[in-house]
């Protein structure tokens, strides 16, 4: 008891050293007083003191300490003025959510957070734990936090925490932050990104200001007392908008007729046709894709070839008709489960089929059903969620409140899925539907489900008016589907009024049957009559079940599941786009900002959780995610807003004024690499050679020999590369066919993803391998032949065209210098191949396309040389 | 620059900031040039500022065996199984361990199947190493390999298997450990790949490979391993284009180079700068490439000791040829894959085809690191994604039989790069099945953060241990992502002193 006491009074008068010696930013003493003090501490603590000494002991650390208030008081009380300076910055309030938390889950939590094993082991995650009574103390004390046993331990020197070996250690910084905010009573706050998004305004006013966007922008940047970067020219900005939008740059026509509109609203006519464009959808489903590591193969063992190219035709057309976003998500996760499912919502649900599989021989069953459910939830949490789960498939989540059950009640929600774990390495496994094979099927295929609906208006119009028709038959019309209905007008008799619709729907009929003559198959989702029984697994071992079944569930620390929701993956679509789920609104801009400006509002999108790095503009975050759900859920509404806005149109040189090298301001506007799609995409648009056709399997563009039989498996029937020829060569990058194991390295050495796992964020790296493909690939190298074709055949003088080159790529005549340098270029290479026909006949060979073997092949090749170098500048390659 | 790593992103754009940042803005082209011009031959840094502790190891060859070499036929001596032929594995051995589903249900059960090949025992630094008579060049180096039996993970498929032993996780998405050396320790020769990986020519290519298995995972892209081809361009994309020459390279480079510095005046993005520079790395890779590729400046001496197979470029010869001359450049990370070791039937027939290939590459390249005084900062690994059973699959016979696959023991070896040379570590019970002590008496090891159990080496410790020896902490090499720091053994590893010099 005694000695307790004489504990208590040294953290009495511990408080009072501390408090002074902070207020003065004497961290150096305080620390020493807690060395001593905390010393004392554990000596007595081991009862290694006898009581009379450890008073002693304590009275002289008393004098010690009140000799050392004395010191300070001396040594700084000249400096006073500056004190004062301090002690204010001291009192701020020091925000928990923002930079308490990130620190005890970094830092503390892996022995201290939701997952301690022991009972009695302290727990700092929520307030409830971190002020309980342990005995005499509390680890903090909110009514005298200065009594706090977090604050000791905080200085101590021989019983630190962390401890001595911890592999994290505290900065100094955070370790002040920490003793400030105990100091302050240690209050908690849930963490941001778990507090469903209010919409709140910038509450500023600027002529720069174009809509709200720009007025948090602005607000964060007149913090540092400067404003937005001058706007980029037109024509740069242009090329920017449409590559962002589009993955291409704006078509000739398209650019002048903006640069010729002198309305005050030209730039968002240009806006809404890139919106409008089919190419929109192309490219923005890119980011989709690979967020749902969508591949044309199973991924594992064989990685044989699997049908499911009609998922990604489908994500194209939703994302170019606009499919509000909580209806994309649905559809996709439960697509089925909806009342009469259309073709698309069962397609959609593909989604749920994207995981890698195996059929290897041997495999475990149980083993991969397991394993296809983990990685379903970490890609549902990377995608929706912000945050892998992954964590929690083992063990109750170290940093983030996700218990293990709940981890696997939202497994449950999987579970149920009527496919075998296996897939047998077939190309249809589980349940699958018939799908259009590409875009113009299923243009064609929506065109005749609307002339049936039409004629089957016009037929309830002409039974209205009085035609008869047997009880059976009123019902059998009345309970069919439309293409029950059609068939029923098809063989309809014996009414003059149905003569015309009967003959129309014969007709439609066997329309309908002949394109679904030619469908394909796609794999979908389809639950099975009784789900398989889910329970917690020890270590996340397939073998190791534990506990009760599970039925399905949600993370409870994301707001509560809808009420009559079903409790079934649509259940699940419900919760997740439900107005207070708190953040999957969020999840989604941030990504949809990351498409656009190049980097997240939250640089770490697959990773909200308390690790991952604060919003750069909170409330901007905040405002775009309440704007998605106001805007019923309007994709292309918030690219608008986006791209619309001052903050985008900024020029992205880099700024003197502002020293920002991540641009975390976003005080300038958008610059990095295109992406490896975009590359490709660009050179074969600027060539003539870009084939529009949309959708259908994957396409081959040349490959160097052997690259697949390199890895496969003898068996595989992905283990021979055969490039396609004509057209299919020259279909946009995103149809490019993926295989898991090794997708084409024109995509992989620019930074693509495998596909094997969520990929919600692409690296954007810089080596020499892409210098060497740039220049060396075939299809470059094809594609600047071919743009080299059209500058000879379409334009007369080397000057101009080299005028339409540079404006073909970046929208702008080139400057004198790019003009010297290039047309020095081409006199060199004209040179050089006038002198050796052999080589220019060569180099114009390679790749398939047709050569105009009129044009002058000394000629023809060197201008080659100069598509080649421009295409592979940093005036082709980059957003900016 | 965009990488995942929001603090390398920061240092580099820091470091950057400090060369090309306000300074560049007015900056003109010649006083760029000169700034690329510095230091170009000089690796890039990693992570990593300095390694945890000294080094012992600076070059890492890991010759893979994909597929699962069979341990009992190879390196783990059971005389006492001859004894045994045909009959049922002890239930006390399998201990209710699970297998696969090719021999679950087989008819003939689980009958044991002694080797049919010769074991003769060599002399090395400690009692001596017993060695199959399909290795008979590596019975020569046994006094420089450490060799360990009881190395195990609990994936009994190969996908799995082979991911985790190359990634340390069984489930596809993790760097591979060449990456994480790349990450964490750079390069030392920025003219070559940093990591690089070849695959060698085999008569029984059963199992497929990944690109997972040199991937780079969550790291950024360019940990990447480059795949070292011994069809077409050895490096991709290496070769100009028909009918350019070196000299219009350099032309169309010089132009290239001028057309992004007016980019760079125009937007001073400090990235453009580092781009040339990739561009200037590529080209003079259009140089050290192939002449590492040449092998005409090797001995005759050379040949003898790797065999004339060595100049037929892909075999596994070769491919531990380059590796040495990789190594001697300054490649840090070298792996070689060869694939045919799944002898689920017909295992003599398949592993006298798959030894032919390997064994005298093997013992050439330690013997041949040995000589050039580069075998002791040159770690080399042999070893696949698991073992195989004690009892036959299929049909069995004296002359003929297959194994199951087993992960529960098998062997690997190491051998230079700090590591004990000449001794064997661990064992297994009398059927090769189970990791034992000493006394024979079953070890039931499992990965853990806090335990290990001494005379055992999961892959997690492997890994460790690799670390180790190129002076990582395997437990501070991390890298954040998705709110969590990652490292190569996850939770677990412990680093196995005992192999140790």
């Amino acid at each position: 008891m005694k000695n307790t006491v004489s504990i208590a009074f040294l953290r009495r008068l511990l408080t009072f050293t501390v408090g002074t010696l902070d207020a003065m930013n004497g961290a150096m003493f305080d620390a020493s007083c807690c060395r001593l003090l905390s010393h004392a501490k554990s000596r007595s603590r081991e009862g290694m003191l006898r009581v009379p000494l450890r008073v002693f002991a304590s009275l002289r650390l008393c004098v010690c300490v009140s000799l050392m208030g004395l010191l300070v008081a001396v040594v700084f009380g000249a400096t006073i003025g500056t004190v004062r300076a301090d002690e204010k910055e001291n009192v701020k309030p020091v925000d928990f959510a923002r930079h308490i938390l990130p620190i005890l889950s970094n830092k503390c939590f892996v022995c201290h957070g939701p997952d301690v094993q022991e009972q009695d082991q302290l727990r700092l995650d929520t307030i409830e734990f971190a002020t309980a009574d342990r005995g005499g103390y509390q680890a903090i004390n909110s009514k005298s936090p200065l009594e706090s046993e977090l604050l000791v331990r905080l200085h101590s020197a021989d019983e630190p925490m962390p401890p001595a070996d911890a592999e994290k250690k505290l900065t100094t910084a955070e370790r002040d932050l920490l003793t400030r905010w105990v100091q302050q009573g240690g209050r908690y706050a849930t963490h941001w990104a778990f507090v469903p998004p209010r919409k709140t305004e910038p509450g500023i006013n600027d002529p720069s200001i174009r809509n709200t966007i720009d007025g948090f922008v602005l607000g964060e940047l007149r913090k540092r007392d400067v404003g937005f970067a001058p706007e980029a020219d037109q024509r740069t900005l242009a090329r920017r908008v449409a590559l962002v939008l589009t993955g291409l740059p704006p078509e000739p026509e398209q650019l002048a007729a903006f640069l010729n509109d002198s309305s005050a609203d030209a730039y968002e006519t240009l806006v809404d046709q890139l919106l409008k464009s089919p190419r929109f959808g192309e490219h923005q489903a890119r980011y989709w894709l690979d967020a749902v590591r969508y591949g044309d193969t199973h991924g594992l063992h064989l990685d044989n070839r699997r049908g499911i190219y009609p998922y990604r035709d489908w994500v194209v057309r939703a994302l170019n008709e606009n499919l509000p976003v909580n209806e994309f998500i649905t559809w996709q996760l439960a697509g089925d489960l909806l009342p009469q499912p259309t073709l698309a919502q069962k397609i959609a649900t593909g989604y749920v089929r994207l995981n890698p599989s195996t059929g290897e021989g041997g495999a475990i069953p149980a083993e991969f059903q397991m394993k296809n459910n983990f990685d379903r939830v970490e890609t549902l949490g990377t995608v929706f969620l912000g945050m892998s789960l992954t964590c929690a498939r083992c063990h109750t989540h170290k940093y983030d409140p996700i218990p293990q059950t709940e981890y696997y009640r939202l497994l449950a929600f999987f579970n149920s899925t009527a496919e075998p774990a296996m897939d047998g390495n077939k190309y249809e496994y589980g349940p699958v539907a018939k799908a259009p094979k590409d875009q113009a099927a299923w243009d064609q295929w929506s065109n005749l489900l609307e002339q049936r609906g039409q004629l089957i208006r016009t037929a309830q119009l002409i039974l209205d008016d009085g035609v008869s028709l047997s009880q059976d038959a009123l019902k059998q019309w009345l309970g069919g589907s439309g293409v029950e209905r059609l068939k029923m007008l098809a063989y309809w008799q014996g009414s003059v009024a149905m003569e015309e619709v009967s003959k129309r729907a014969v007709k439609i009929l066997k329309q309908s049957t002949e394109a679904e003559a030619a469908f394909t198959t796609t794999l979908v989702a389809q639950d099975l009559p009784a789900a398989r029984t889910t329970q917690v697994l020890r270590r996340g071992e397939y073998d190791q079940p534990m506990g009760e079944p599970l039925q399905p569930g949600i993370l409870q620390v994301m707001g509560a599941f809808p009420k009559d929701a079903p409790l079934n993956r649509l259940g699940l679509a419900q919760w997740l786009t439900s107005r207070d789920h708190p953040l999957v609104a969020r999840v989604l801009i941030n990504r949809v900002w990351q498409g656009v400006f190049g980097d997240g509002l939250v640089r770490t999108p697959e990773d909200f959780g308390l690790q991952g790095r604060q919003p750069t503009h909170p409330e901007l975050l905040d405002w775009l995610a309440v704007e998605l759900h106001d805007s019923g859920w309007d994709r292309k509404h918030m690219l608008r807003l986006m791209v619309t806005s001052r903050t985008f149109r900024q020029s992205s040189a880099w700024r003197d004024d502002v020293d920002d090298p991540e641009n975390l301001l976003i005080a300038r506007g958008p610059g990095y690499r295109l992406d490896a799609e975009v590359l490709r995409d660009v050179a074969l648009w600027a060539s003539g050679l870009l084939d529009p056709r949309m959708g259908g399997e994957g396409v081959k563009p040349y490959q160097p020999g052997g690259m697949w039989k390199a890895l496969a498996h003898p068996g595989s029937n992905t283990k021979d590369y055969i490039a396609d020829k004509g057209s299919l060569l020259y279909r946009r990058s995103l149809y490019v066919y993926w295989k898991r194991t090794s997708p084409h390295p024109m995509m992989t050495i620019f930074d693509a993803p495998d596909r094997e796992s969520s990929c919600v964020r692409r690296s954007r790296t810089n080596t020499s391998l892409q210098a060497l493909g740039l220049l060396n690939e075939t299809q470059r190298v094809e594609m600047s032949r071919m743009l080299a074709q059209r500058l000879l055949t379409q334009v007369e003088t080397d000057p101009t065209r080299l005028n339409t080159l540079f404006n073909l790529l970046a929208c702008r005549n080139p400057t004198e210098n790019e003009t010297a340098v290039c047309l020095g270029l081409l006199r060199a290479m004209k040179e050089r191949y006038a002198g050796s026909g052999k080589d220019a006949v060569a180099l114009l060979s390679l790749g398939d396309a047709a050569r105009d073997d009129q044009l002058n092949p000394a000629e023809h090749a060197a201008w080659t040389q100069v598509a080649v170098t421009v295409l592979a500048s940093d005036i082709a390659i980059l957003l900016y | 620059m965009q990488s995942s790593s929001p603090i390398r992103e920061y240092e580099l754009m820091v470091t950057r900031r400090q060369l090309f940042g306000r300074m560049a803005l007015g900056l003109g082209t010649a006083a760029m040039s000169q700034l690329l011009d510095q230091d170009l031959l000089a690796g890039r840094a990693g992570e990593l500022s300095a390694t945890h502790h000294a080094p012992k190891a600076k070059h890492v060859i890991y010759l893979f065996m994909s597929g699962g070499p069979s341990h009992l036929d190879l390196w783990d001596y059971k005389p006492g199984m001859q004894q045994m032929f045909n009959q049922q594995l002890p239930d006390h051995v399998r201990n209710g361990q699970r297998v696969t589903g090719m021999t679950a249900s087989q008819k003939n059960g689980l009958p044991i199947c002694p080797t049919k090949y010769r074991f003769t025992k060599h002399d090395n630094n400690a009692s001596g190493l017993w060695v199959s008579e399909l290795l008979p060049h590596m019975a020569s180096v046994a006094r420089d390999i450490c060799v360990t039996y009881s190395t195990f993970t609990e994936a009994i498929n190969h996908d799995p298997a082979i991911t985790y032993i190359q990634t340390g996780s069984q489930i596809p998405g993790r760097p591979s450990l060449g990456a994480w050396l790349s990450y964490g320790l750079g390069s030392m020769n920025e003219n070559l790949p940093h990591y690089v990986v070849m695959h060698a020519r085999t008569n029984h290519a059963e199992q497929s490979l990944f690109n997972r298995l040199w991937g780079p995972g969550f790291l950024p892209s360019d940990h990447q391993g480059m795949l070292m081809r011994s069809q077409g361009d050895p490096v991709l994309y290496l070769s100009n284009p028909a009918g350019v020459t070196k000299s219009d390279r350099r032309t169309q480079l010089d132009a290239l180079a001028a057309l992004n510095h007016e980019q760079h005046q125009r937007f001073a993005d400090p990235e453009i700068v580092a781009r040339i520079r990739q561009h200037e790395m590529a080209y003079r890779m259009q140089t050290s490439v192939p002449e590492l590729m040449d092998l005409s400046t090797e001995t005759a001496d050379t040949f003898q000791l790797y065999g004339e197979d060595a100049r037929t470029p892909g075999t596994f010869a070769a491919c531990c040829l380059n590796a040495r001359r990789l190594a001697e450049r300054g490649v840090r990370n070298i792996q070689i894959f060869h694939r045919g070791w799944d002898a689920h039937g017909g295992l003599p027939r398949e592993h006298g085809s798959q030894c032919k290939d390997i064994d005298q590459g093997c013992a050439a390249l330690i013997t041949d690191l040995k000589q050039r005084g580069m075998l002791d900062d040159t770690l080399v690994i042999w070893g696949g994604e698991f073992g195989r059973t004690a009892y036959c699959q299929g049909n069995l016979t004296r002359e003929n039989y297959g194994r199951d696959h087993h992960p529960r023991c098998f062997t690997t070896w190491m051998a230079g790069g700090g590591v004990k040379p000449g001794i064997t570590y661990g064992q297994t019970d009398a059927y090769g099945y189970n990791i034992a002590d000493a006394d024979g008496n079953t070890l039931t090891p499992q990965p853990s953060k806090e335990k290990w159990t001494p005379g055992t080496m999961h892959i997690h410790d492997l890994n460790a241990t690799i670390l180790h020896l190129l002076g990582i902490d395997h437990k501070r090499l991390t890298y954040r992502y998705q709110g969590r720091d990652f490292r190569l053994t996850d939770v677990h590893g412990h680093v196995i002193h005992d192999l140790i010099s």
